[in-house]
């Protein structure tokens, strides 16, 4: 082990230092708003859960959970997502309550320590999740509230890519030959791996026309503006139609200008059963979130009903926001001589009683007193000497 | 039309893909000076190319400096980074192999391998049930089993020459290499259309 610093946070730890912090809570206070008016209610969940409940339900692998022993020997994880811990609570409580239910989060998560930069331990994470209504009206509803928040957040480009396990699987199902070839298939297409994919196909050594059709597949199901073009594809099932219905729902809405399909979509995410999606914005170079359907997560915890939901990492969201200062900087400082302390009180607070924020101090306890004043738009001196430069 | 960040590696891979896209149709100058420059831009394809290191392409990439980028397979393999990987160019084709002195075996208790592929060769040897020690080398592999250092080495081999004029022999083939044109996942999707044309139109240079 080396040697540990003294300024030195563990791996992966960041300190949210005041003008992050501000922009942070902006956030969280914009988002909550927004989400409060769609009837969603937010929750919490503990930091800390046993690691054969919620660790293994959730869809982080092994290998990414940050582990811990408590004191009866028991693995615990830090939470590795929210979605996880809600369906506990959903299942074991809330749904015995109220069903459908709408419930929201702001909240850190926690993923194994990773040396390279840009891939922090714990980051925050804003998401609904709407459990107890199987209907694509439910979908749209997760996809709609996704693209509003962004939009509320005044993104301009950013992309929601839909697809759908059920129309993958069944492609893959048709066109190949066996399960290992599907799921060979399919973790390429998790790597969006194409080349791979290609070379997988080839040595398979299918019949011409499967081969085939699932090349062309691949090179047309990545953008698919119109749904109606992946039927050739697809035998009629309901994944189809559900998609279709998806398709018309997001149309009236006015959003599909943000909206492609990808049939080719597969998320290393493995609760999702149905429909799920990706999202993109300009100024990250990672994605911002994604969600989907996950019917069996409920089930792990002893509940039959259907769920859907998205999160958003808050740090990438961070990166895509305009950079506008913020309004940190209009403080008032009241400075004052030890003699004057109860007439500067008096300022001071007659300040806050109008709401203008106003800091109280004393003069002689100031090591650089230019460099602390920059940090205010106004300044009153309470005493004889004034201030020499303002 | 949005700009189009493009990392590639220094050298003859820059050459040869460069030759492409003029073939493909791109309005690039017929000549660039090279020199000692990192960034290229052609306003007239709003295009700009970033020069690196072979190795950090695909880190650029992935962070989204990059919208796309020119790597070799075996460096895809090594990092095993988040990044699309949307067409084999067929270019600089090589392949990894092991490779030692002429009739040795390896070290029964503990096999050490020599490389600058720790994760690959790792990777293969694990594969083929073989619990080996990994030794980090930068440069001039050959060296490893000349001195002792390993009992194999795993390295990219491209004629076998150098190989040969080190006295080693090739032991195992464990992946074919080749360039590949990669794309993050934020550009795949935001600059979908401009990365799509490429592609295609690379595509039929390959074929």
């Amino acid at each position: 082990m080396s040697f540990i610093k003294k300024f030195e946070k563990p791996l992966g730890m960041r300190d949210t230092l005041p003008k992050i912090y501000e922009k942070v809570e902006t956030i969280r206070s914009i988002g909550r708003e927004f989400l409060i008016t769609r009837g969603y209610v937010f929750i919490k969940t503990p930091t800390v859960e046993y690691f054969d409940t919620v660790g293994k339900a959730s869809a982080i692998t092994d290998t990414q959970l940050f582990k811990l022993v408590d004191s009866q020997g028991n693995t615990l994880v830090l939470r590795p997502d929210m979605t996880t811990p809600i369906a506990r609570v959903a299942a074991s409580k809330l749904l015995k309550e109220m069903i459908p239910l709408r419930l929201a989060y702001f909240a850190s998560v926690f993923r194994a320590q990773e040396t390279e930069g840009g891939r922090p331990a714990e980051f925050e994470q804003m998401g609904i999740e709407l459990i107890g209504d199987n209907s694509v009206f439910a979908d749209a509803e997760v996809i709609i509230t996704a693209l509003e928040l962004l939009q509320r957040f005044a993104l301009t480009q950013f992309k929601v890519t839909i697809g759908h396990a059920g129309i993958l699987n069944c492609i893959l199902q048709d066109y190949t030959e066996s399960i290992e070839q599907q799921q060979i298939l399919r973790s390429l297409l998790v790597q969006r791996n194409f080349v791979g994919f290609e070379e997988a196909v080839e040595s398979f050594d299918l019949p011409k026309a499967k081969s085939d059709a699932l090349l062309q597949f691949i090179e047309e199901a990545v953008t698919v503006n119109d749904i109606r073009d992946i039927e050739k594809y697809v035998r009629k099932n309901d994944a189809l139609t559900y998609m279709q219905q998806l398709a018309t729902l997001l149309e009236a809405a006015n959003l599909a200008e943000y909206i492609a399909f990808d049939f080719t979509l597969s998320s290393h995410m493995s609760y999702y059963t149905g429909m799920l999606f990706e999202i993109f914005a300009t100024g990250s170079g990672f994605p911002l979130g994604n969600g989907g359907r996950y019917d069996g997560l409920l089930d792990v915890f002893g509940s039959k009903v259907g769920a859907t939901g998205f999160s958003i990492r808050v740090d990438r969201l961070l990166e895509t926001l305009d950079t506008e200062e913020s309004q940190s900087h209009d403080t008032t400082v009241v400075l004052f001589e030890e003699e004057q302390f109860e007439a500067a009180l008096a300022i001071v607070q007659e300040l806050r009683a109008v709401g203008k924020k106003s800091v109280l101090q004393l003069r002689n306890s100031l090591v650089d007193e230019q460099a602390f004043l920059a940090h205010f738009t106004e300044i009153i001196v309470v005493g004889q000497e004034e201030v020499i430069d303002e | 039309m949005n700009e189009l960040t493009i990392a590639m590696p220094k050298g003859r891979i820059f050459e040869e893909a460069y030759q492409m896209l003029l073939d493909a149709g791109f309005n690039l100058p017929e000549e660039v000076e090279m020199s000692r420059k990192l960034m290229i831009e052609i306003p007239e394809e709003k295009i700009r190319f970033i020069l690196a290191k072979p190795m950090d392409v695909p880190v650029f990439v992935e962070h989204g400096v990059a919208d796309i980028g020119i790597a070799g397979k075996d460096v895809l393999l090594e990092q095993q980074r988040e990044v699309h990987e949307l067409l084999d160019l067929k270019i600089s084709n090589c392949y990894i192999a092991s490779a030692g002195l002429p009739n040795t075996m390896m070290n029964e208790i503990a096999p050490r391998i020599a490389t600058k592929y720790p994760n690959i060769a790792m990777k293969y040897y694990k594969g083929i049930g073989e619990q080996v020690e990994i030794i980090e080398l930068n440069g001039s592999i050959e060296l490893a089993p000349m001195i002792g250092l390993a009992d194999r080495i795993v390295d990219i081999v491209s004629t076998g020459r150098t190989l040969k004029e080190n006295g080693l022999v090739e032991y195992e083939f464990i992946a074919a290499v080749t360039s590949r044109l990669i794309a993050n996942p934020v550009s795949y999707r935001m600059k979908g259309e401009r990365i799509l044309d490429l592609v295609k139109r690379l595509k039929k240079r390959v074929n």
